[in-house]
């Protein structure tokens, strides 16, 4: 018997063997495929129904949250855990929204780990502290809800963006597009419901869904000159006392097609003059006169052809519209560019950003919205700490930019609009994007861009108005998105603390 | 008695109560932590539980310390060690559950401690061989009587008697191992090795291959006869494969022909295939074990669940209580491997594997000590069981055989399971305890009914001297 019995065992150590093998196949071997399975939702599962941490402004308002479902009020609830926007679509371009079917998007995406308390630090935490199961962390912005709800109440009735920062550091202090969209809304457990939501948004030619301020370009029209004025004075091209003609045509190289001013005027004068009427033809004929190379080189160092490196994802690429050799076989084009027609496209962060430059001594910081990531148990996991992205100027070139943007408040094209509160001096660029994109119709897209105070600058503002319809094609940068870029500073000026 | 006389089982005993301890130790380790992963907190009632773990284990190793002391060091720290990681799953998935069987783990370890002072003497049960088939017989009937029986996930196997409901099958095998073991071993004990072949009749022949004698026939067609009541009238695929592996490794074991092995298993296949054909609760069952997938919204849910529940533990598993077991419709039952796999990762579900696989290997050493035939027969019926069930239903989770709902011998929630198993057990021991007296490794005592006995005969003897 007892062979029989030796045999048995050996029969159930194959067994037992396939087994461990078959268990090792489910574990190990083919694991990966199982956890990323669509049909596993284990990972969703377990998310909501685990906290998630919050999302607050500077000024502390909480934006992203997460709330306990009561089991009594929604006795069919799907999950534990529900995520609310308070402010709706207030910060729905920063936050982006977490959902159960579509995934996350902006902060909610790229900040999960620290919301969800997977970052190294809070893994620490919670070995320290066995009992401390809610390890979410809180990610602080550095935009100001107060500050966002004057940004969303000046465009209201508008499409466009607008985007408020401290030139000296990069802190975003608001940023605020319209149209947008009520996250709360895709968060709905509802999947079906929050499909249907998310389909009409996509459908929207105006593109909610997309932070246009930061995800979208848009041609600058004469904001652009700043760039233009700035190179010129880098290489020495320009001076304080270069005078152009005046006049109201000018034909570039290699074409017979005339560069006009705006609105056809007659226009020329020293360098104040021409900046702060905004006449085109000197900017052609500086833009010719410094050449390909040198344009390129020069907006490149302004960071155009690169993603603004903010903190956020997705970030579009402002372009100049083309390489160096595109533009020595059409010397046309590059003066066209040289007053920001044509091909050039700069998304309005960017703007501000380039705003901001002039406004801290040539320096372009690293644009940021979140300030600080904190840990549950209040230790700070990290605080953003201010770096420059670029230096596309000196800080002398910066020194006359800004005397030249305030005579633009002062005496041109934002002389309407631009008058602070307190008599506080602000200095801008106004620009007009003049869009050929139908023969019937001309819109235009109106541009403003500035800071203030203009002796020691605090905000920097950037606001661009689509033209989509008669009004605002009919107008200029000045007259209509001077008045926001007013309000937008004055608010800022009184509601940020100077430090 | 702890007796200086006996190095070898004293030795044993203090191995027992060194890993039962520590069997202890990782069970209220795991509930610990089982408890802090899922609500953050020690779990209310700490001491009791520690004092209600340690006093079982206690009262179990003192039990065979007193009434079994040579017996195997191995299987009562293994058995420890399933129970408890069981009892944590359970009580990580259900509360209510886990109450239930806290109830149910006071009356095994009750069974085991009475089962091993009624047995004193395994050959005892030899005796009693035609009383067990009645009983064995009995039991696996008993759901089928009307009124008492009835169906609960598919399989009428349950019975219910006034508060409690329990299934009868549990028990059964366990009184049919042992008519199978007194049977087989009637006949067989006869035969030696120069005798070569029975008593009586020349055996017939195909070639080489011996061909099993008429009379036979009997045990093999009453095994398949039994099956396939359960398979068919109880819906119970897993128990008929179990019984039937059961009495056929027996019948191979007793009369050493490989050729009971082939025709048991030819009438298994035969039985299969005309199951297969005729019921359709059987094509399901295949179905869903070759292709889950295509079945996910129905019938292969509850499968690929348990391998998504797999798949999520990984290597080391979520942590206890950090997972997401109760997403496995009846993960606390068929489905506790899954869970373990979850929380515990390849690491856990292989040291379950391991378990009972060192489990098999001590009742299959005390079936090669055993030095009479029924005591091995008794005894490697006993382990198969075990060995065949927990493979049946792990198998069945991990997709290498279809899926049959039956219980994770000492893991799974389930009351007549658990009682039965530790039944089971007190039997191993109670064979590998004898086989250790005969061996002289410890002193053969008087046992306790014995003493009893012997204290009233001298009692007896002294009144009549008295009077």
């Amino acid at each position: 018997m007892n062979i029989r019995i030796r045999h048995l065992t050996m029969a159930f150590v194959v067994l037992y063997a396939v087994l461990f093998l078959q268990v090792n196949r489910w574990q190990f071997l083919q694991r990966d495929a199982l956890v990323d399975d669509p049909r596993n939702n284990r990972v969703t599962v377990r998310q909501f129904n685990s906290p998630r941490g919050r999302i607050v402004t500077a000024d502390g308002d909480v934006v992203a949250r997460t709330v306990k479902i009561d089991p009594k009020k929604r006795p069919n609830a799907r999950f534990q855990y529900q995520r609310e926007y308070p402010d709706g679509e207030l910060f729905a371009h920063v936050t982006g929204y977490y959902t159960v079917a579509f995934g996350a998007t902006q902060l909610e995406r790229t900040e999960n780990d620290v919301l969800t308390g997977k970052t190294g630090q809070q893994q620490v935490q919670g070995v320290d502290d066995l009992f401390t199961r809610d390890l979410t962390g809180t990610v602080e912005l550095t935009l100001r809800s107060d500050l966002q709800k004057v940004t969303q109440q000046a465009l209201k009735g508008r499409v466009g963006s607008a985007v408020v920062m401290d030139p000296r550091t990069g802190a975003v202090l608001a940023m605020y597009s319209n149209p947008t969209f009520d996250p709360n809304l895709v968060a709905s457990h509802d999947t079906g419901e929050a499909n249907d939501v998310l389909m009409k948004l996509q459908a929207d030619k105006e593109k909610p869904l997309l932070a246009n301020a930061y995800q979208e370009r848009y041609m600058p029209g004469s904001t652009f000159k700043v760039l233009t004025t700035a190179i010129a004075f880098e290489t020495g091209a320009l001076t304080n006392l270069s005078n152009y003609p005046v006049t109201n045509k000018w034909v570039p190289p290699n074409t017979d097609n005339p560069i006009q001013n705006y609105g056809k005027k007659t226009c020329g004068g020293d360098l104040a003059e021409v900046f702060s009427r905004s006449c085109n033809i000197p900017f052609a004929q500086t833009a010719v006169a410094l050449g390909p190379d040198t344009m390129v080189n020069g907006v490149n160092a302004f960071g155009l052809e690169e993603a603004v490196p903010i903190d956020l994802p997705g970030a579009a690429t402002s372009t100049f519209g083309g390489d160096s050799d595109y533009f020595k076989d059409s010397l046309a084009l590059l003066a066209i560019h040289g007053f920001g027609q044509g091909g050039v496209q700069l998304t309005p962060l960017h703007m501000a950003t380039i705003a901001s430059s002039v406004a801290n001594g040539g320096v372009m910081m690293k644009p940021y919205v979140v300030q600080r990531r904190v840990a549950s148990d209040n230790t700070v996991i990290s605080d953003t700490q201010a770096q420059p992205w670029k230096t596309p100027m000196t800080a002398a070139t910066a020194r006359t930019l800004t005397s030249l943007m305030e005579g633009v408040v002062r005496e041109g094209t934002a002389a309407c609009c631009m008058q602070l509160k307190n008599g506080v001096k602000a200095a801008a660029k106004t620009g007009t994007a003049q869009l050929f994109d139908d023969p019937k119709k001309q819109r235009s897209h109106a541009w403003i861009m500035g800071f203030a105070p203009a002796e020691q600058p605090r905000v920097a503002v950037a606001v661009m108005l689509k033209g989509v319809n008669e009004e605002i094609s009919a107008g200029t940068g000045g007259k209509l998105a001077g008045p926001v870029a007013k309000r937008l500073l004055d608010a800022a000026l009184s509601l940020v603390p100077s430090g | 008695m702890p007796n200086a006389t006996s190095p070898i089982a004293n030795a044993r005993r203090r191995s027992e109560l060194l890993l039962v301890l520590l069997a202890g130790v990782i069970t209220v380790a795991a509930y610990v932590l089982a408890s802090l992963g899922k609500n953050a907190s020690i779990p209310a009632g700490l001491g009791p539980f520690l004092a209600f773990v340690v006093a079982l284990l206690l009262v179990a190793h003192v039990a065979v310390r007193f009434l079994a002391r040579g017996a195997d060091a191995l299987m009562l720290p293994l058995v420890a060690l399933l129970h408890g990681i069981g009892f944590v799953m359970i009580s990580r998935l259900s509360d209510r559950l886990a109450r239930l069987q806290a109830t149910w783990t006071l009356v095994a370890i009750a069974a085991f401690v009475v089962t091993l002072l009624v047995v004193e003497r395994v050959g005892d049960l030899r005796r009693y061989r035609y009383t067990t088939l009645a009983v064995g017989v009995g039991l696996l009937l008993l759901p089928l009587v009307p009124s008492l029986g009835f169906t609960s996930g598919g399989a009428r196997i349950w019975v219910n008697l006034g508060p409690i409901n329990f299934q009868p099958g549990e028990f059964a095998k366990i009184a049919l191992a042992v008519f199978f073991a007194a049977y087989l071993a009637e006949y067989f004990t006869t035969k030696t090795k120069e005798e070569g072949t029975l008593i009586g009749a020349e055996p017939w022949r195909i070639g080489k291959l011996v061909l099993p004698e008429a009379q036979h026939f009997v045990p093999v067609m009453l095994a398949w006869g039994a099956s396939v009541v359960v398979m068919v009238f109880e819906k119970d695929l897993g128990s008929s494969l179990l019984f039937f592996t059961l009495f056929v490794v027996l019948l191979w074991i007793a009369t050493e022909r490989t050729s009971y092995l082939l025709v048991g298993f030819g009438l298994f296949a035969v039985g299969a295939v005309i199951a297969y054909n005729v019921f359709g609760h059987v094509q399901t069952r295949v179905s869903i074990w070759l292709d889950p997938w295509s079945q996910y919204e129905s019938r292969g849910y509850q499968p690929i669940q348990a391998l998504f529940s797999l798949a999520e533990g990984g290597l080391t598993g979520t942590g206890l209580g950090l997972g997401d077991p109760a997403a496995v419709p009846a993960a606390h039952n068929d489905f506790i491997f899954a869970a373990i796999g979850e929380e515990l990762g390849l690491l856990g579900s292989v040291a379950v594997l391991s378990a009972y696989v060192l489990l098999i290997g001590g009742g299959l050493r005390t079936a090669l000590r055993a030095d009479r035939a029924f005591d091995k027969l008794l005894a490697t019926g006993l382990t198969t069981i075990i060995g065949v069930q927990a493979f049946i239903i792990i198998g069945g989770v991990v997709r290498v055989v279809p899926l049959t709902g039956v219980t994770l011998p000492f893991v799974s929630y389930g009351g007549s399971s658990l009682v039965a198993n530790y039944v089971l057990l007190a039997l191993l021991l109670r064979i590998s305890d004898t086989t250790s007296r005969r061996l002289h490794e410890t002193t053969d005592t008087a046992s306790v009914w014995e003493r009893l006995e012997a204290w009233r005969a001298r009692r007896a003897s002294k009144k009549t001297e008295a009077a």
